[in-house]
């Protein structure tokens, strides 16, 4: 009875309570007044007997306060009793031992309701505070007699909803209730049947149930609410089918292997052999690598066991169902593939772009066989054009030139020289762009580099060329080519500016920098801002009429200067004002490697 | 004076450098055919050799492996005279100490200067 106090209990007067309270104090008013009229009138035998009414209704709905009442009654009837019996001993003595029966009734009969109660409650409680979905129901019809209010919530529905319909009516659709009704017919005890109900507002509920008989005709059935579960597996499930969606439709051919055997192949892969996925399933994958390949093939299979992605190493040769070479990629990544460790690998064709890369090379070296052709057929002709030029002007006396004449002689030598001039180049720069040259790297000192330059051009006669740069500075260079480099941005310098003409070339760098940078600025006709991005492309490809009449004597010397530098790993930058001057800067990097 | 054998097909260019070494103070000796060049490197040979390289049916690398490995003339000269590019980083890799390149189009002091490297004043 001390667990009375542990289970839920409404402390609020209910109005049966008001009612039961009224009728017991009336009954109990009315027997006191009758067993009173029965003591004064010495009517024998009725005198007690009524009080067991109010006794036994109080004990029955309020077990404790039932004994209450019995005590009161108990009391009061002594008192009475005594009032008339005084001085009877014997009759005060019957009374007292009625009064003392009236307590042990009501207590016998607290204490019987009240075991019974007390586990009827705890049933109740564990009943309607089950975290489980409790609900019963008929054998027969599957009509809910009982549920609680798990099983009402896990439906959204009220209890009362629940209990005026039947438990087939709440599976989800017609096939589930058949499933239901197969199962509970062939078995009276079941666990772990997984069914969806229907709820209120749509959405099904997935549940876990189990049941089992409590009697003849009910059936008592635990409902688990397992929506997150299977929300969970539908997401994996989901997620198996993106994956699988991928790699079904992936442009890339991807294989699952297991030591080297391969699991799947998706179509992508397929069409990159020619074998269908079946023909290939179950196949070491080794057998369609070409022959010279397979040795380098399997060493490089020998590093999935490492389990560590391995990207784009393996550049393999395919043999194709058709017997045609295919080139793929091979990216490899462990995975774990039916429990066991397995290696994912992307196959990536690179076939078509090795074909385009052949082909622009080959496109390649036909426009530098042309190149060289042309070149070959322009320079012949010339030869005659500037032996006789150079004979006459060398000699005029001896071919009775006249001065003048000789002077037109000479402007064709130099329009000679120009052509003989951009066809080298011309050859110069294929050679370089075909990246075949190769640059005879050696340590040079800066300053006597451009020392011998502005001697051997004759520069200083032209301009004022002022040079600052420190001593004992050392470029790992191609000597012989960035002489020329230096050429050609002096005589640049001097050949776009009036005098008179101010060279200034200067040197900075810093510890930290990687770099050298020299600078070679003139006081020239500058050029103008939207001609700089093209002053280094061959030809000045854009808008070249316009360009290249200003500047056309730079030729091609610029592209080749570039490049030369660029070869160095460095690159040549160039600031301009027009009507100002021009700065060309040389970035040569300290450290050289060639980079051709 | 020196004699300059010339082995070129190039009709005007032949006749050119005809003017042009007796010009400079030369003896040419002007062979259009590779093949009779051949002979006469060997039953009058010249101070040095011009050679063009573009020709039939031998051309110029053929004609100077010919001399210096087949006839073991070492010792004269022979300037390539080419417009053929990429001629120079060839020769480097010869090795060879009278081997040299003029390339055409070449001019007067190009030509003096070139002569002068393996004939001396």
């Amino acid at each position: 009875m001390g667990d009375q106090n542990s289970l839920p209990r409404s402390d609020a007067i209910s109005h049966t309570d008001l009612v039961r309270f009224i009728v017991i104090l009336s009954l109990t008013i009315s027997c006191i007044v009758i067993s009173a009229v029965a003591f004064s009138r010495s009517i024998p035998y009725i005198n007690y007997q009524l009080f067991f009414i109010p006794i036994v209704y109080a004990a029955y709905f309020y077990p404790r306060r039932g004994v209450y009442v019995a005590a009161i009654c108990g009391v009061v009837y002594q008192a009475v009793g005594y009032y008339y019996s005084f001085p009877d001993g014997v009759q005060m003595l019957g009374v007292t031992t009625e009064a003392l029966f009236f307590v042990i009734t009501a207590i016998i009969i607290a204490y019987f309701i009240d075991t019974i109660r007390s586990g009827e409650a705890r049933y109740r409680t564990v009943f309607e505070h089950s975290q489980l979905g409790i609900v019963l129901f008929s054998r027969e019809n599957f009509a809910i007699r009982q549920t609680n209010a798990k099983f009402a919530s896990m439906l959204n529905f009220s209890e009362q909803e629940i209990i005026t319909s039947t438990f087939t009516d709440l599976l989800v659709n017609e096939r589930e209730k058949e499933r239901f009704i197969e199962r509970i017919d062939k078995n009276d005890e079941t666990s772990d049947f997984e069914t969806r109900l229907a709820a209120a507002g749509g959405t099904p509920c997935w549940v876990n149930l189990s049941w089992s008989r409590i009697d003849e005709e009910t059936v008592s059935c635990t409902a688990i609410n397992i929506n997150t579960r299977k929300l969970a597996e539908k997401l994996n499930n989901d997620n198996m089918m993106k994956y699988r969606q991928l790699t079904e439709n992936s442009p890339t051919g991807i294989l699952i292997v297991q030591k080297s055997t391969i699991l799947y192949a998706n179509p992508s892969f397929s069409a990159f052999s020619g074998y269908l996925p079946a023909e290939l399933t179950g196949k070491e994958l080794s057998e369609y690598i070409d022959k010279p390949d397979i040795h380098r093939f399997r060493e490089f299979a020998t590093h999935w066991s490492e389990q560590k992605p391995i990207a784009g190493q393996g550049e393999f040769r395919f043999v194709r169902k058709d017997g045609e070479i295919r080139v793929g990629v091979l990216f490899t990544n462990p995975i774990i593939h039916a429990n066991k460790p397995a290696t994912m690998i992307n196959v990536m064709d690179i076939s078509e772009k090795l074909r385009l890369e052949e082909k622009i090379h080959m496109d390649n070296e036909r426009r530098r066989g042309i190149i060289i052709t042309v070149a070959h057929e322009l320079r012949t002709p010339l030869q005659p054009i500037l032996g006789y030029l150079n004979l006459l002007i060398s000699d005029p006396q001896g071919f009775s030139i006249v001065d003048d004449t000789k002077k037109i002689l000479e402007r064709c030598l130099v329009s000679v020289e120009r052509e003989r001039l951009i066809i080298n180049q011309m050859l110069d720069l294929s050679v370089l762009e075909s990246g075949k040259l190769q640059l005879s790297l050696a340590s040079s000192p800066l300053e006597p580099i451009v020392q011998s330059v502005l001697d051997a051009g004759g520069y200083q006669t032209k301009a004022e060329i002022s040079v600052s740069l420190p001593q004992g500075i050392t470029l790992s260079c191609d000597r012989d080519r960035l002489y020329s480099v230096f050429d050609s941005l002096i005589s640049n310098a001097i050949n776009y500016s009036k005098a008179p003409r101010k060279i200034e070339i200067t040197y900075r760098t810093e510890a930290s920098d990687a770099f050298h940078h020299i600078a070679i600025r003139d006081n020239g006709i500058g050029i103008p801002q939207e001609s700089l991005p093209y002053i280094f492309e061959p030809f000045q490809l854009a808008d070249a009429a316009k360009l290249s009449r200003k500047y056309d004597r730079i030729g091609l010397s610029l592209s080749i200067a570039k490049k030369v530098i660029q070869m160095h790993g460095g690159d040549i930058t160039v600031q301009s004002i027009v009507n100002q001057g021009s700065t060309f800067t040389i970035h040569i990097p300290k450290e050289v490697t060639d980079h051709a | 004076m020196r004699k300059i054998m010339l082995i070129e097909d190039d009709q005007q260019i032949l006749e050119m450098m005809d003017v042009l070494l007796r010009n400079i103070g030369y003896e040419p000796v002007l062979v259009p055919d590779v093949l009779e060049a051949l002979e006469r490197v060997r039953t009058d040979p010249p101070d040095l050799v011009l050679l063009d390289i573009m020709m039939t049916p031998m051309n110029g690398w053929e004609f100077l492996e010919r001399v210096r490995e087949k006839y073991q003339i070492r010792s004269l000269p022979i300037l390539l005279f080419t417009a053929a590019p990429e001629v120079e980083e060839k020769i480097a890799l010869l090795n060879d100490p009278k081997l040299g390149v003029l390339q055409k189009p070449v001019s007067i002091p190009e030509l003096r200067a070139g002569l002068r490297r393996f004939l001396p004043d």
